[in-house]
């Protein structure tokens, strides 16, 4: 388990274009879908606590582990989410340092702009629908995004509200 | 507290960012960023590294930040490598990195044992689950205003939309969805369609 734990997150990391957000899905598709390891309504509140506390929300990887393998799987999953895509940072941060005006780099960022953004869109959808879709989560998601656009509001503040809006509602 | 300045004299040398002067500063500075980073570590990455430290200015900063949204892992863990390795070498790296997990690990850990006394009680559990909605709400919020430069190229939404309708939606692994949506985004930024 811990050996999947780990070649299935450094998989993860290498397509993590946009961070944790994008990986979202595939991740609750391994570990909900194809393993069984935990339940949607877990998987959703373990992000909730990662998500809660200060720092990377990459961490949710550790506590994700941790729920699959102890404590363990949750240094080995994060390890292996973070490893991959670090290796390719050091390189990656190297050639960035030497190429400033290659025109490849222009067209490989606007490239990105519209799949990243659909990788993320598609990260909230699977993390705001614990329970399928229905009227109260979307509620507190449409909400929760709606203030993150349009108001400079620490987003702390966004979570606490659905916070007090899930005791209300669900 | 600025005092007048007297001409638009390019950046006053006491103003000019400085790197960091040694790994433990870098230590430090990350540990800051870190524990402190509540809903998102970008806002406070800039807060510490451009307002209190000044160790890059704005522009370097947001340079790095565009790299590293386009490198796949986590965004400021990316970006603690890349500066890591620019001022102290693997040193650097291994430092910044380590310096910018390491409180927040022990954070959420002790977050979720605290959750885990406290799972089976209904009303916790609902308020836990609806912060992790709102969560999901951000996560869509970020995702539009990252959509801004788009909003005028019906190529890219339409892009976006089709790569979010088949991993939500359809839920297709991300591992299929990735090249052919590279691909198709590669040939349509080359022909100026985004």
């Amino acid at each position: 388990m811990i050996l999947e734990i780990a070649f299935y997150f450094a998989l993860l990391s290498i397509v993590s274009v946009g961070g944790i957000p994008s990986v979202m899905p595939e991740m609750q598709r391994i570990v909900v879908d194809v393993h069984g390891w935990m339940s949607a309504a877990e998987f959703t509140q373990l992000f909730a606590v990662a998500q809660a506390a200060p720092g990377p929300n990459v961490l949710v990887t550790a506590l994700l582990g941790w729920k699959i393998a102890g404590f363990t799987g949750a240094l080995v999953a994060l390890a292996a989410f973070c490893g991959p895509a670090g290796a390719l940072a050091w390189w990656a941060g190297g050639l960035w340092d030497r190429m400033r005006d290659a025109p490849w780099r222009k067209t490989v960022q606007r490239a990105l702009v519209p799949v990243t953004v659909g990788f993320i869109c598609a990260g909230g959808y699977v993390l705001a629908t614990p329970a399928g879709l229905d009227w109260r989560s979307a509620l507190i998601a449409a909400a929760g995004a709606a203030l993150m656009v349009s108001t400079r509001l620490n987003p702390l503040w966004i979570l606490a509200g659905g916070g007090l809006l899930g005791a209300a509602l669900l | 507290m600025s005092e007048a300045t007297p001409e638009q004299a390019p950046t006053p040398p006491p103003d000019a960012p400085r790197p960091p002067a040694s790994l433990a500063e870098l230590f430090w500075g990350f540990t800051t960023i870190g524990a402190r980073a509540f809903g998102g570590v970008l806002p406070w990455a800039h807060r510490v590294m451009v307002e209190e430290r000044r160790w890059l200015a704005p522009a370097d900063f947001a340079e790095v930040v565009a790299l590293c949204q386009f490198l796949p892992g986590p965004n400021i863990g990316n970006a603690s490598i890349v500066l890591g390795r620019r001022w102290f070498g693997l040193a650097g790296a291994a430092t910044a990195f380590f310096g910018l997990m390491a409180l927040p690990f022990i954070w959420v850990f002790a977050l979720a044992l605290l959750y885990a006394d406290w799972a089976a009680h209904p009303v916790v559990r609902a308020v836990v689950t609806g912060v992790g909605i709102a969560g999901g709400g951000l996560f869509v919020g970020t995702a539009l205003k990252l959509a801004k430069p788009l909003f005028s190229k019906p190529c890219g939404i339409g892009l976006a939309a089709a790569t979010f309708g088949v991993i939500a939606i359809e839920r297709v692994s991300l591992f299929a969805v990735l090249p052919v949506a590279a691909l198709l985004a590669w040939f349509a930024a080359r022909r100026n369609l985004l």
